[in-house]
């Protein structure tokens, strides 16, 4: 019998690039669960939501965090949110789905997208540069998520911190991603 | 030479002197100045050659409205020809060059034009070069082109990298003049986020070129001030040397930040930015430009803008001349003349247009009220006036104000159309403005520092209130109010010799005669006999002074003459900013598949399709030809097993408990009852009954299918079903979200695909023929507990499934699955291998799903259902589409099967000739077949299989190559589907 397990690759080999500036890491620890609302199930899932993660049902743009602060919400659209998590199992959507059980339905999108951090006071001024979106702390708060499009890609963007973001993007087009995104760095820096 | 014309006072720094060169010539000036200013202070009177007539030129203004000193900097790769040098900032090392002459610049060959500039008029061309006929493409045209031009691109690519980005605002302020600093003072420190951005590299604007004071300090001090706290606002950014070059919709505008351009190198940063900033209001501050008089040979050298004077004096410290003189029509020039006094320089004369009391007193000079400048003498630099009364005033510097012009230019970028206003004889901003903004200042047509002052202020808390903020108690900035009376003054009639109006394309008041005389009296149709107006300047000193001496020929006023149209930009971008940082490659994103590292090891050779990068083939050692390399992936994949991946086909997850009856709605066929656990192929059409795409839909569970579509369709067809879904049938609980990304998806093919996935596929899972049949699909574990997706479909024809795994295993699943089936010679197999199994099966696909054939064309009538409803059903049955003699899909060989088929070949009878009318069809698909040895194609034709067997023949008129074919079944290999089945 033929013996092999398979060995996960991340989409960016864990790229990552500390600087005072501006850092850049590829976030490989979290999963991503789409949870989109049955219709007219909407009550249940807020529920359900509010019971086993005291967490609100995202407005779409915004997201919210469970109790616990394991899990963000991100409302991507107005029947559809994304959970953010920390797990690296290969089942993510059973994780949530034990404990929201048939209120949702649920597509797993942890590999789906490459993740990205970047950080630093000059985050922002790097991100003008490729994000058409107004990263002003007063527009696009703590928490704040939006689809956008950066140099042709795809990307969600989430403020989490005032000099932080977490930027998801296709994976397959990951490796253009990040260098649009070094690119941008060595422009700004 | 040692800056002779430099004087005291100025803002530059003289503690830094910078070394540059002028056509080779060593030259110094001082951090602070332009190339203009420094080429004044080294006494360089000529400095261009004008487009037409070749006549020396000197430096005429002293902004980006620049007609005259255009020069060509830098060398090498980074040569930029057409630059001002009036807002080029001096840097060490600065190299430039004259351009438009041959031979020195003191002795241009091609000033011969100015001699026979008789017969150069405008028009000229289209008059001259009418005969003979041949001649115009290999004589005159040439000539033409060679003339033409300023400056020379290098030839090179432009080694200089860009960047572009996106800003946003409250109060975008344009133009950091008084108006502009005023409004930003209000706006920020009202809290609004505001940008102000100037195209000078010092912001203050006319502040820094007069000596005006502002709340009982120079100007100049008030300016800096006052930039320095709005350097200290958080809310407040600043953007010098950025030129806000259009306004677009929604206010948002266009602006190019020039970064590097200062420096003697960019060292690798982006030279420019090209930046768009979406405002909620803005205030454009843009201020005015002067013009001048046209009066007999007022393009001399030395001949020059009064305003540009006074700034060449007050702001860098350098004279123009050593004996000026003043021609005005207000008292605006004036002021020219009492700063130059102020400095000690000699007034030879001040000649005003105007029968009036002289506005200002000025001892020394000798004051001509009511005179009129009729010629200037001095080829390669002023040296003598002659005046109407006779009168001859020696001067080396004519400093001329014909008043000026507010810059509207942004005002009309959406069409909006500037008012005439004969207060200040000028045109002012018209009332159709762009969305959110408002014009304060000169750009106003307001022509007093105090107005300009006054008007920043109120509109900078008019726009932080309507931006929801609360302005703050501050007063306006105080300023006397100078006099600013203006006469309509615009040629000396009297003039026999050529007068000027567009320096910059040699377009003279004689040539709008011309061109009135020839019955162009549209101001477009002027625009463009005459070429007023164009080029880099595009006639900012020249516009009016031209309509207003053509309202006067047509005996019309000037409103009623008109304006052109300003269209963005302002001032010339250069492409590269435009293009920012997509160049080569990364012009575009790529897409790579999961297997793409494994496959760069094996060498394999990859094709981009769309913006993936798919591996085409994998040559092996010894194989030199393509075809070598895909013959064998067939025949082995055929012969035992094959991989191939197709992660690049649209995955799309449908969950809901109405997600049978949306599929069943978005297919032709029916949906609603393949059972859990089953696959099904999927033909889907548009609304207009045409096929749109096809794939194969799995059913996971009740309520959980995946659907695949092709590679190029995938993002098509996700928003046409989202479409239906939000929009058409908003009613069904269905959900639909993309999971391409997320499966790495491979297709194993071949009579020993089972046994190759009996060692993949954990033991639990029984994928026998009977447990798992033809179109079976299910969840399964791989390689010990991963998770996988298992589907037995096959586009090649052979037994054959789809395994996926997320796609972080992608790259692991590639290596297990060619290690596990080495016992059975597995092959890599790709693009091409892959589509001569389709067509040697006789499987659709891109080719033939053309946007423009339907389901009966494909052979597939049968499929679209008529048991129920579905997108494209009923639109699928119009007249045109059914006709009897329609076309359908068959399969070609050639007759003599040593020929090769071409694909876009069209079909006619034989002996018929390869006419329209002729045509019977069209070849879509073509391969070399290894399971026949010969070529085999796929086509359209009419009638289609119940012509079967006839012979046409193939024409090819772009190959031009003709091929008789006969008409065959399109199922090349295993008509009956047997093998897929074992």
């Amino acid at each position: 019998m033929f013996e092999q397990t398979l060995t996960a690759t991340t989409s960016l080999a864990g790229f990552e690039r500390q600087n005072a500036d501006v850092s850049l890491s590829e976030i490989t620890d979290f999963a991503l669960v789409s949870m989109a609302i049955p219709l007219g199930g909407r009550t249940a899932l807020q529920n359900e939501m509010t019971v086993k993660f005291g967490a609100n049902f995202p407005e779409c743009g915004k997201s919210t965090v469970s109790t616990d602060g394991g899990t963000r919400f991100l409302g991507m659209q107005r029947d559809q949110t994304f959970a953010l998590f920390k797990f690296q199992g290969d089942d993510a959507v059973s994780e949530i789905a034990k404990a929201l059980g048939e209120t949702a339905y649920y597509t797993d999108q942890s590999d789906s997208w490459a993740m990205l951090r970047i950080s630093g006071p000059r985050a922002r001024n790097t991100l003008e540069r490729i994000c058409p979106l107004d990263l002003h702390q007063d527009v696009f708060a703590l928490g704040a998520v939006a689809r956008t499009m950066m140099e042709h890609l795809a990307v969600i963007i989430l403020r989490t911190d005032k000099d932080a973001f977490l930027l998801m993007s296709p994976r397959s087009s990951a490796s253009s991603f990040l260098h649009t995104l070094e690119t941008t760095i060595k422009h700004v820096l | 030479m040692t800056q002779a014309n430099r004087i005291n006072g100025g803002l530059i720094d003289r503690s830094r002197p910078l070394e540059f060169r002028f056509n080779g010539q060593r030259l110094t000036g001082f951090t602070g100045d332009t190339l203009a200013s420094a080429l004044v202070a080294n006494s360089q009177r000529v400095v261009a050659r004008s487009f037409k007539y070749h006549r020396p030129r000197g430096i005429f203004s002293a902004g980006s409205e620049e007609p005259n000193a255009l020069v060509q900097l830098r060398n090498g790769a980074h040569q930029e020809p057409n630059t001002r040098a009036t807002v080029v900032e001096l840097f060490d090392g600065l190299e430039a060059t004259s351009q438009n002459h041959r031979g020195p610049l003191a002795f241009d060959l091609m000033a011969i034009n100015d001699v026979i500039s008789p017969f150069l008029t405008a028009g000229f061309y289209y008059k001259t070069f009418m005969w003979p006929k041949a001649f115009w493409e290999k004589v005159y045209e040439p000539i033409i082109r060679a003339s033409a031009g300023l400056g020379r691109l290098s030839g090179d690519e432009d080694p200089d990298c860009y960047d572009k980005g996106f800003l946003h605002c409250d109060v975008l302020i344009i133009g950091a003049g008084p108006a502009g600093i005023a409004a930003a003072l209000a706006a920020g420190r009202a809290g609004a986020r505001v940008i102000l951005a100037d195209e000078d590299f010092l912001m203050g604007g006319r502040l820094n070129a007069e000596t005006f004071e502002v709340e009982r300090q120079s100007g100049t001090d008030w300016a800096a001030k006052s930039v320095a706290e709005l350097c200290s606002l958080a809310n407040v950014r600043l953007l010098t040397r950025t030129t806000v070059y259009g306004a677009f919709d929604h206010g948002i505008y266009g602006a190019v930040e020039r970064m590097t351009d200062h420096l003697p190198a960019s060292n690798r940063n982006p030279r420019q930015v090209l930046w768009r900033i979406y405002s909620k209001r803005a205030v454009l501050c843009a201020g005015a430009t002067e013009r001048s008089i046209a009066f007999g040979n007022n393009d001399r050298p030395g001949v020059m803008l009064a305003g540009s004077v006074r700034a060449y004096v007050n702001r860098w410290g350098v004279a123009p001349g050593k004996r000026i003189a003043v021609f005005t029509n207000n008292d605006d020039g004036w002021r020219t003349a009492l700063d130059l006094s102020a400095k000690g320089i000699e007034i030879a004369a001040v000649i005003d247009v105007r029968n009036q009391p002289a506005p200002f007193e000025l001892p020394d000079a000798t004051i001509e009220t009511g005179g009129r400048v009729v010629n200037a003498s001095g080829r390669k630099g002023l040296n003598s006036l002659q005046l109407t009364n006779g009168q001859i005033i020696h001067a080396d510097c004519l400093a001329v104000s014909g008043g000026w012009s507010p810059n509207v230019q942004l005002t009309c970028h959406q069409r909006g159309k500037p008012i005439w206003r004969d207060d200040i004889a000028a045109f002012g901003p018209g009332k159709d403005l762009p969305v959110g903004m408002v014009v304060a200042g000169a750009a106003n047509g307001s022509m007093t520092l105090a107005a300009a002052l006054r008007e920043g202020h109120e509109a900078g808390n008019a726009a932080a209130i309507a931006t929801g903020y609360e302005p703050t108690v501050s007063l306006v900035a105080n300023a006397d109010g100078e006099p600013s009376g203006v006469l309509a003054f615009w040629h000396v009639g009297e003039s026999k010799a050529r007068a000027w109006l567009d320096l910059q394309n040699d377009v003279t008041v004689k040539d709008l005669k011309i061109a009135q005389t020839e019955g162009l009296y549209s101001v477009e149709h002027l625009k463009r006999y005459t070429t007023l107006g164009m080029a880099t300047d595009q006639g900012k000193t020249a516009n009016v002074p031209a309509l207003a001496i053509m309202a006067e020929l047509l005996g019309k006023s000037i409103p009623e003459t008109g304006t052109t149209i300003f269209r963005p930009p302002y001032t010339p971008v250069p492409i590269g900013a435009f293009g920012g940082r997509s160049r080569g490659k990364h012009f575009r994103p790529t897409r790579l598949a999961p297997s793409h590292g494994w496959a760069e090891e094996q060498g394999a050779i990859f094709v981009e399709t769309g913006m993936w990068l798919r591996a085409q083939w994998f040559p092996r050692s010894g194989e030199t030809h393509w075809r070598q390399s895909v013959d064998r992936e067939v025949a082995q994949t055929r012969s035992s097993v094959g991989v191939c991946d197709v992660t690049t086909l649209g995955k799309i997850d449908i969950q809901g408990k109405d997600a049978a009856a949306f599929l069943n709605k978005i297919y032709a066929n029916g949906f609603a009852k393949l059972p859990v656990g089953k696959t099904r192929y999927g033909l889907m059409l548009r609304e207009d009954g045409i096929a749109m795409d096809d794939g194969t839909t799995a059913r996971l569970s009740e309520h959980h299918f995946v659907m695949t579509t092709t590679t190029a369709n995938a993002v098509e067809v996700f928003r046409h079903m989202e479409f239906c879904r939000q929009c058409l049938w908003p009613g069904l609980d269905v959900h639909l979200i993309s999971v391409t990304e997320q499966w790495a998806q491979f297709a194993v093919a071949g009579p020993n695909s089972r046994a190759l996935l009996r060692k993949i596929v954990d033991a639990d899972f029984d994928i026998s023929n009977e447990a798992f049949p033809f179109m079976a699909c299910g969840e399964v574990k791989i390689c010990g507990g991963i998770p996988g997706r298992l589907f037995r479909i096959s586009f090649s024809g052979e037994l054959a499934y789809e395994i996926a795994v997320p796609a972080r295993y992608g790259d692991a699943l590639i290596r297990a699955l060619m290690e596990a089936g080495s016992e059975y010679d597995v092959v890599a197999y790709g693009t091409e291998a892959l589509g001569v199994m389709r067509i040697e099966k006789g499987h659709a696909a891109g080719n033939e799903l053309t946007g423009q054939t339907t389901a009966r064309d494909l052979g597939m009538a049968r499929m679209v259902s008529k048991k129920k409803d579905c997108i494209g059903s009923t639109l699928s049955e119009r007249p045109e589409l059914n006709r009897e003699d329609g076309l359908a899909l068959v399969g070609f060989f050639p007759v003599n099967r040593d020929d090769e088929l071409m694909a876009g070949a069209h079909f006619v009878k034989q002996d018929n000739a390869a006419t329209l009318e002729n045509d019977e069809g069209w070849m879509t698909s073509v391969a070399y077949s290894p399971s026949h040895g010969h070529s085999i194609g796929l086509g359209f034709i009419k009638q289609g299989a119940d012509r079967t067997g006839e012979v046409l023949t193939a024409v090819d008129m772009v190959r031009d190559k003709s091929v008789n074919v006969e008409i065959v079944s399109p199922h090349f290999i295993d008509p009956e589907g047997e093998r897929l089945r074992v």
